[in-house]
C-alpha cells in the first residue's frame, strides 16, 4: 500500500500552499487598499486552494487504495488544512467576519507545510485498528477546532486592545467582541469534546498496548502537553460557572491552549516509532 | 446645438430662510417641470432641491429661450415671489461650468458636510423626477447619469465618505464593535438634557431590548422616556440600573463623578462580569477615569469620541484632491463626448454638402467634354474630392482643436453652421 506521497503530489501540495499564501497576501493588502477586486481575488485563491488541496487528498487516496480519511500523516494534515479553509469560506459566505482569513490562513499554510515535511513518515503499526482511527480523528479534529478558537481568540485580544486604546476609528475593527467570544467558546466546547474522546481512546490504547509504548508512556511530552491543554480548555469552559473568566481571559486561554496543541502535534512527530 | 444652464443657490450663497422659501417639494417640482416644458419647448430641466441647495439645470438650443432672467422669473413665479427677493443670492453657470458644478455636487465636494452620501441619492431622485416627467432629454439624461456614476466612483475610490462626523454616530460604531446583537441589550441614559436626547436618537436606532432613562428631575426623565419609548427611573437606584445596563450614556450636570471605581467594582459580580459600554459626554465627567481600566469596561468620554471625528475630518480633507482629480477627469471626458456629439454631425453635413456641390459641378463640366475616358473621369473626380477636402481641412481642424473651453467650441460650431448654412433643412446652394 503506497502511503508515502510522491514528488508530484508534493509539488501539487506546494501549489496549494502558494495559492493560499497569495490569497493571504491579497486579503492583507485590503488593510491598505480596501478594493472589491482584492476581496474577490483573495476569495478566488481560497476556493482554488481548497480545490487543489482536495485534489492532493484524492490523488493520495487513489495511490493508497483507501478512501478512509486520516490514515496517515500526509492525509491527516491536509484534511485539517482543507477543513479549516472550508470553515473560513463558509463563514465569509454566510456571516462575514472581517479578518478571519488573516488569522486562519497562516494556520492552514503551516498545516500544509507540516504535511510536506512530516508526510513522508510511515504510519505506526499500533494505529492499525478502529479505535486508533477514532483516536486519531478525534484528536486531530479537536486540534482543528482549537485552531479556530485560537485564531478567533487572538482576534478578540487585538479587537479588545484597539477598542480600549481608542486610537482608531471603530469601523476598522475586527468583528464585535461579543461575536468573537461566542465563536471562541463554541469552538472550545466542540474541541474539548473531541479532545476528551481522543484522550480516552488514547488511554485505552496505551493500557491495551502494554509495554509497547514504554514503561513511562504517561511522562512523554505529547501526553503531558495534551493533559495540560485539556486542563486549560476546561478552565475556558467553566466560564459560565465563573463569569470572571469570560472575555479577555477566555481569549488568552484559547490562544495558550492552541499553542499547547501545536506543541502536541510537534511532539507526536517525534514519538518513538513502531512501538 | 444645445446650451447648458444652471441657476441656483446653496448654503454658501443664501440663508436658510430663503432656501426654505425657494425649496421645491415633490408636487411643486412636478408642476414646475410640467410648466417649464410647456413654456419652453425643445428645452430640458432638472430641479435639484435639498435642504442645502436649490438648483435648476436646464438645456436649451443656442440663441433660444429661456435666458437667465427668464429662468429667474420662472422660479419667482413658482414660489409667488419677486425676482428681487432672491436674485442677489443666485449663481449662474453655463456649459462646462455646469458639468463641473454638477459633478462636484454629486461627489459631495460642494456639500456643507464634506463626503456626506445623501446628496447622491438626492441627485438621483431629482433626475428620476425629471425623467418621469419627460423633462430630461438628450443632454440632461447623459449628464445626470454620468454625474451619478462620478459620485459613486468618488465615494468608492476615495476615503471621502468614510468614517463618522458626529460624536453620537461614532459612539454607535463603538457599540457595534463591542456588541453583536442589541435586541437583548439594555441602554441606560443618565441625564435628560439636550445632548442626552441627541445621543439617544442614534442609540434608539439599534433597537435595544430596553431603554432606561434616569434623571434627578423625574419630570424631565419622563418626557425623554415618552419621546423615545423608554422607561423613566428613579436616580436613587442608580446602582441597580447599572447592573441591568449594557450601554450607559451619561450627561448630567453633576460636579462630581456619579460612577466611581470603588462603586463600580462592587457591582461587577452582580453584573456577572458582563461587558459594559460607558459613554460619558458630561463636562465635568460623570465617570471616574479609572473605571475604564476595569476589565470588560469600555469607557469613552467626549474627547475620545471627538478625536475620532477629527480624524475623520482630516481623512476626508485629505481625500479632496483625489476626489477632484476624478471629477476633473470625468468633466473632460463628458465635454469631449458632448463636443464630439455636437461636432460630428455638423462636420459630416459640411463635407457631404460640399462634396455634393463638387460632384454636381464636375458632372456639368463632364457633360461639356464628350471625349473624356473613364480613367480621366476618375482623375477628375479625385481632383474635385481633394480640392474640397483641402479647402475644408483648416476650418474643420480649427473646430476640432478649439481650446478646451467649451464656449469657444460652441461659438465656432454655431458660426460654422451659419457661415456654411448647415441646417439640416437647408437646400444646397443654387447653381449659377
Amino acid at each position: 500500500m503506497p502511503d508515502v506521497p510522491n514528488a508530484a503530489q508534493l509539488a501539487l501540495l506546494l501549489t496549494a500552499m502558494a495559492i493560499f499564501a497569495a490569497g493571504e497576501v491579497l486579503s492583507l493588502a485590503r488593510l491598505k487598499w480596501d478594493r472589491n477586486g482584492l476581496r474577490l481575488a483573495a476569495k478566488a485563491c481560497l476556493y482554488c486552494g481548497v480545490l487543489v488541496g482536495t485534489g492532493v487528498i484524492a490523488w493520495h487516496s487513489i495511490d493508497r487504495g483507501s478512501w478512509l480519511p486520516m490514515e496517515d500523516n500526509f492525509d491527516t494534515l491536509i484534511w485539517l488544512a482543507v477543513l479549516l479553509a472550508l470553515f473560513v469560506a463558509y463563514t465569509q459566505r454566510t456571516h462575514p467576519l472581517r479578518g478571519l482569513d488573516w488569522f486562519m490562513m497562516p494556520v492552514v499554510i503551516l498545516l500544509l507545510a507540516a504535511a510536506a515535511v512530516f508526510g513522508r513518515a510511515r504510519p505506526r503499526e499500533y494505529l492499525d485498528s478502529t479505535w486508533s482511527w477514532v483516536h486519531r480523528v478525534s484528536a486531530y479534529g479537536g486540534a482543528a477546532v482549537f485552531a479556530i478558537a485560537g485564531a478567533v481568540g487572538a482576534m478578540y485580544l487585538i479587537a479588545n486592545h484597539r477598542l480600549r486604546a481608542k486610537r482608531i476609528a471603530p469601523a476598522t475593527n475586527l468583528g464585535s467582541l461579543e461575536r468573537l467570544e461566542h465563536i471562541t467558546v463554541l469552538s472550545v466546547t466542540l474541541g474539548f469534546a473531541l479532545l476528551t474522546i481522543g484522550l480516552l481512546t488514547g488511554l485505552m490504547r496505551a493500557l491495551r498496548a502494554g509495554n509497547r509504548l514504554g514503561p513511562q508512556w504517561y511522562a512523554q511530552p505529547k501526553v503531558i502537553l495534551t493533559f495540560v491543554a485539556w486542563v486549560v480548555y476546561a478552565l475556558v469552559l467553566h466560564s459560565p460557572i465563573n463569569p470572571s473568566f469570560r472575555g479577555r481571559k477566555t481569549a488568552m486561554l484559547s490562544v495558550l491552549g492552541f499553542a499547547l496543541i501545536i506543541g502536541v502535534l510537534i511532539a507526536v512527530q517525534w514519538m518513538p516509532r513502531n512501538r | 446645438m444645445d446650451r447648458l444652464l444652471l441657476l441656483g443657490m446653496n448654503h454658501t450663497t443664501a440663508p436658510l430662510e430663503l432656501r426654505e422659501r425657494l425649496a421645491f417639494g415633490a408636487q411643486q417640482r412636478h408642476e414646475a417641470l410640467r410648466q417649464f416644458t410647456a413654456r419652453f419647448q425643445k428645452c430640458e430641466l432638472v430641479v435639484l432641491s435639498t435642504c442645502n441647495r436649490v438648483e435648476l439645470y436646464a438645456s436649451r438650443p443656442v440663441h433660444e429661450r429661456p435666458r437667465e432672467e427668464e429662468l429667474i422669473e420662472f422660479v419667482a413665479e413658482c414660489h409667488s415671489l419677486t425676482p428681487a427677493e432672491f436674485a442677489g443670492h443666485l449663481y449662474h453657470k453655463v456649459n462646462r461650468d455646469v458639468v463641473d458644478h454638477l459633478f462636484h455636487v454629486a461627489s459631495s465636494l460642494d456639500s456643507m458636510v464634506l463626503g456626506e452620501t445623501q446628496i447622491l441619492g438626492q441627485v438621483r431622485e431629482a433626475y428620476a423626477a425629471s425623467a418621469s416627467a419627460d423633462a430630461a432629454g438628450p443632454l440632461l439624461n447623459p449628464l445626470f447619469q454620468r454625474a451619478i456614476a462620478v459620485g459613486k466612483e468618488v465615494m468608492k475610490q476615495t476615503p471621502l465618505a468614510e468614517g463618522r462626523l458626529s460624536v453620537a454616530s461614532v459612539a454607535v460604531d463603538y457599540a457595534r464593535g463591542i456588541f453583536e446583537h442589541f435586541a437583548d441589550k439594555t441602554v441606560l441614559c443618565i441625564g435628560a438634557g439636550k445632548m442626552a436626547g441627541l445621543m439617544l436618537q442614534n442609540f434608539v436606532g439599534l433597537q435595544p431590548r430596553q431603554l432606561l432613562i434616569c434623571n434627578r428631575d423625574a419630570a424631565k426623565a419622563a418626557a425623554l422616556a415618552t419621546r423615545f419609548g423608554g422607561h423613566a427611573l428613579a436616580f436613587e437606584h442608580l446602582d441597580d440600573h447599572l447592573v441591568a445596563a449594557d450601554i450607559v450614556l451619561t450627561s448630567t450636570g453633576s460636579t462630581r463623578p456619579i460612577i466611581t471605581r470603588t462603586g463600580f467594582d462592587g457591582l461587577r459580580k452582580r453584573r456577572r462580569y458582563r461587558p459594559i459600554f460607558l459613554i460619558d459626554i458630561a463636562v465635568p465627567r460623570d465617570v471616574e477615569a479609572s473605571v475604564g481600566e476595569i476589565d470588560g469596561v469600555y469607557l469613552y468620554n467626549l474627547d475620545d469620541l471627538q478625536h475620532v471625528v477629527s480624524q475623520t475630518q482630516a481623512q476626508r480633507t485629505g481625500a479632496i484632491d483625489a476626489a477632484r482629480a476624478i471629477v476633473a477627469r470625468h468633466v473632460e471626458a463628458f465635454i469631449a463626448w458632448h463636443r464630439q456629439r455636437e461636432l460630428g454631425p455638423a462636420i459630416h453635413r459640411l463635407y457631404s454638402r460640399y462634396h455634393a456641390i463638387a460632384q454636381d459641378e464636375l458632372a456639368r463640366t463632364l457633360n461639356k467634354l464628350p471625349n473624356v475616358t473613364p480613367a480621366e473621369k476618375a482623375h477628375l473626380e479625385d481632383l474635385a474630392r481633394r480640392i474640397v477636402n483641402k479647402l475644408l481641412h483648416d476650418p474643420v481642424q480649427t473646430l476640432r482643436h478649439a481650446d478646451a473651453d467649451h464656449v469657444s467650441a460652441t461659438q465656432y460650431l454655431h458660426a460654422l453652421e451659419k457661415l456654411y448654412q448647415l441646417n439640416e433643412e437647408t437646400e444646397p446652394p443654387p447653381r449659377n
